[in-house]
């Protein structure tokens, strides 16, 4: 509310995501792969086994390419969007993690400068003298991840933070030691996937099977040492926040879900092309394999993202910005008051601050199609109403006229024909339509509070007296606003309902 | 060049921490041209990178490469000026956000900070020409060069602060009177003398005065900040709770990140004399 809010046409989720991504791809990458030359170093050196040189030097020279400048420019690039994008919550972090991402940045410091010398050293330098410079780069970068990960994890597991404030109880949250040591696997498997895309155009022959087969051992072990972690990573989290996903997040279970496919491939590919028939390993294969290994961890990523919802820092600060602590202040004054930078279109403003940084009128997580054709009063209804929505989403704090003018923002950018007509249908279809829109966010089917099994068996008249009587059923229900038209359909569906189950 | 990028981000990492109220409202009605910073630095770091590819393999036509990494540059630090200047009229970003709210307002008030730029990139400029004739002292040719960038890079980034003091109007008096004035003289005095060890060769000690200049630089420009900002914030209302352990832990990484860079350095140049000079 103290910033201005950037209208930004694509979805914020999904400029971050790009960014965020690449980022944490690489930014892992170059950890594992410190570990992985520095290691595979020492052993060549000590065995004199010449190509496994060869072969590091021209992985370090990709490494040092694509991490360096990627790496540190993503990671500054990530930087000035979360500022951009949520700048409430980043000066939050800052505000009290100042002096760790100051620790952070000598670590970046030191590592920086480590990979350049690694990079430039073979040649010029003693055997000793440059593997002491790569167990330097990797410590430093390690430690790097070491003082990230507890700003991560923080957000997720502010825990007893909550409650003294204090900077470490925020740091080493509960989920700092999985996530810790889940990443760190994450590290040596990346390594391992980077590095056999290298191996894989190596010439054919005794060499290249030899180091595909000690590479895809650096794939296992750390899927070895991320999924056990993983599954600690879910039960350090709360009970009631994994309970909340389960029941209102289809999401982020659906990413955790995927992400099991995604390793189980992975695990399959390293023991068939990396141990079975390591001499096959071709480009392509590494390529899969290589996406297939991003694809798990990016989508433990989005889970990670999607798992905190309806908060950006759990029981601390909601995903628009809105601090939990301010919730009653917001409920006596309204949000109006407290927007500092105004547009002169308050209805706009109000929406922006209250549900723009998760949702567009069109795009991503469209509500144009959640409420074409339908009222004002209905739309004022749903936002009074967002936290009994299915997502778990942030509670409505403004007051009743501020809901009212959000939802006359809403409606200028809807399809005002009516809704048998936006959709083309009637009778029964068109019932089933119009209780997925004005009863079904509430009322998923198989979801929470689903009512489509404990309605069945009325008249149609006491669908009716239902429908007359909907805003006394529970707190937070909206009336039944349709008109005739609307009401006739939904009770020719409900009429369809059959005891038990469904439709 | 990355390490550059990585040293650059720690005063953005402070000045949000103490202007947070100012600093992101700025960036945010300015968004898309602040965003563009990140690729256009990537595109100037593969710009030199091709420019010292080539001149390394003698191709002359390596500095065709210069102009447009130089133009990023320059774009670079023109919107960081417009935007730290935006953050220090709170009114002006109010009115740019009430005119459009997609992040493509740009700092209208240029009398403000054309001449500070300038200033900045002269300055940078001048570090550049004292840097190019150190390395190359040994060579008659090079040295004489940089000891022109420096002298005239001096001259040119002065005018520019003198005339930028100018602009300041009714700031100016206000200015002369706070502790800025020591800093201000104390640094221009630190230049000179620079600029004097300079031309002596005593390369070192101008090296120090060079660098004590800068900061005392900084000190102004903060105080200059302070005033601008005086009414609508004082930072030293704003609380931070100290946080020693955390800062102890700052300090000693410090410390320990540079004996290792030192360390490093040794190790590397003790084995042989040959110079990373295309660092990545
Ligand atoms: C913190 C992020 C966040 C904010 C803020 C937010 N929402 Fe949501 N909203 C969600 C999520 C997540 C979903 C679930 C989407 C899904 O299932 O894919 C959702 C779903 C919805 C749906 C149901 C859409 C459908 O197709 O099922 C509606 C309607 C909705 N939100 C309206 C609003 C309104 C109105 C506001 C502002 C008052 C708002 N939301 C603020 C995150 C948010
Ligand atoms: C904004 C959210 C919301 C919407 C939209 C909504 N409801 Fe409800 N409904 C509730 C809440 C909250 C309750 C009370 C808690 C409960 O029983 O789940 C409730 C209760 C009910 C009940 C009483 C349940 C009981 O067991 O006593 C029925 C029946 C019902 N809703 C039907 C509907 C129908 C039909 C619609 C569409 C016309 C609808 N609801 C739309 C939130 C909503």
């Amino acid at each position: 509310m103290e910033y201005p809010f950037w209208d930004l046409q694509i979805g914020y989720g999904i400029l971050i995501a790009g960014i965020a991504v690449l980022h944490v791809f690489i930014s892992h990458f170059a950890i594992g792969g410190g570990l992985f030359l520095v290691i595979n170093e020492r052993a060549a050196r000590k065995t004199g086994d010449a190509h496994r040189l060869v072969f590091l030097q021209r992985l370090s020279k990709l490494f040092a390419l694509v991490t360096l400048v990627t790496g540190a420019l993503t990671g500054v690039g990530i930087w000035f969007c979360i500022g951009l994008l949520s700048p409430a919550a980043v000066a939050v972090l800052i505000h009290n993690f100042v002096w760790m991402w100051a620790t952070e940045w000598t670590f970046f410091v030191v590592e920086i400068m480590a990979a350049i010398l690694y990079f430039y050293g073979w040649k010029h330098m003693a055997p000793a003298d440059h593997m002491k410079i790569g167990w330097i780069y990797f410590w430093a970068a390690w430690l790097s991840l070491f003082v990230i990960n507890g700003i991560i994890t923080f957000m997720l597991t502010p825990a007893a933070w909550l409650v003294t404030g204090r900077l470490w109880n925020g740091f080493f949250n509960p989920t700092f030691w999985p996530s810790l040591i889940m990443r760190t696997g994450v590290c040596v498997m990346l390594a391992g996937l980077y590095a056999l895309l290298v191996a894989a155009g190596l010439k054919p022959g005794e060499s290249k099977a030899r180091i595909v087969r000690q590479t895809a051992w650096w794939g296992l072990c750390g899927l070895a040492i991320a999924l056990p972690s993983l599954y600690w990573y879910w039960k350090a989290i709360p009970a009631a926040v994994t309970a909340a996903a389960i029941q209102g997040l289809p999401t982020p279970i659906a990413a955790l879900h995927l992400s099991y496919w995604f390793a189980g491939i992975v695990a399959a590919l390293l023991v068939l092309f990396g141990l079975i028939a390591p001499g096959k390993l071709r480009v392509p294969v590494a390529l899969v394999l290589m996406a297939m290994g991003l694809g798990w961890f990016g989508s433990f990523e989005w889970f990670r993202e999607a798992v905190r919802k309806p908060y950006i820092i759990v029981g601390y600060m909601y995903g628009n910005g809105i601090e939990v602590a301010d919730a009653d202040r917001y409920r006596k004054e309204g949000y109006l008051s407290a927007i500092s930078y105004r547009s002169g279109d308050d209805g706009a403003d109000l929406f922006r601050h209250a549900c723009r940084s998760c949702h567009a009128m069109t795009g991503y997580k469209a509500l144009k199609p959640a409420f074409d054709g339908v009222d004002r009063p209905f739309i004022a209804a749903i936002i009074k109403g967002a936290h009994l929505l299915k997502g778990n989403m942030p509670p409505f704090l403004g007051t009743a006229s501020e809901a009212d003018a959000i939802a006359a923002h809403i409606e200028t950018g809807l399809d005002r024909r009516h809704i048998s007509a936006i959709y083309g249908l009637q009778g029964v279809a068109l019932g089933q339509t119009i209780f997925e829109i004005r009863c079904g966010r509430c009322h998923p089917m198989g979801g929470r509070g689903d009512k489509t099994t404990s309605l069945t068996g009325l008249t149609r008249e006491d669908y009716s007296n239902l429908l007359d009587n909907a805003a006394d059923m529970g707190v937070g229900m909206p009336a039944f606003t349709g008109d005739k038209i609307e009401r006739e359909a939904l009770i020719d569906y409900f009429m369809t309902l059959k005891a038990g189950g469904g439709k | 060049m990355a390490a550059t990028v990585t040293l650059g981000v720690a005063p953005l990492l402070f000045l949000q921490l103490v202007y947070p109220l100012q600093m992101y409202p700025a960036s945010i009605v300015s968004a898309w041209f602040f965003l563009l910073i990140i690729p256009a630095v990537i595109l100037v770091y593969y710009l030199l990178y091709a420019a010292a590819f080539c001149l390394k393999g003698g191709k002359p036509a390596g500095t065709g490469w210069l102009w447009p990494a130089l133009l990023g540059l320059l774009y670079v630090s023109l919107v960081y000026s417009s935007v730290f200047s935006m953050a220090e009229h709170p009114d002006l970003i109010r009115q740019l956000y009430a005119r459009g709210q997609g992040g493509f307002q740009w700092n209208p008030a240029a009398g403000d900070y054309a001449f500070r730029w300038l200033h900045m990139v002269l300055g940078a400029l001048t570090v550049g020409g004292f840097f190019a004739g150190v390395l190359g002292a040994k060579d008659a040719g090079i040295f004489s060069a940089g000891k022109k960038i420096f002298a005239y890079g001096m001259a040119a980034a002065g005018a520019a602060g003198l005339a930028y003091l100018l602009s300041l109007g009714d700031l100016l008096g206000p200015l002369m009177r706070s502790r800025a004035i020591w800093a201000l003289t104390v640094g221009v005095v630190l230049s000179l003398g620079s600029l004097h060890l300079y031309f002596k060769r005593r390369f070192l000690l101008a090296g120090v005065a060079l660098f004590a200049s800068l900061l005392l630089m900084v000190i102004t420009r903060h105080e200059l900040r302070l005033l601008v900002l005086q009414g609508t914030f004082d930072p030293a209302a704003w609380r931070v709770a100290p946080q020693w352990a955390a800062f102890l832990i700052f300090l000693v990484s410090f410390a320990v990140a540079a004996v290792l860079v030192v360390y490093m350095l040794r190790l590397f140049f003790s084995f042989s004399g040959s110079d990373p000079e295309n660092a990545i």
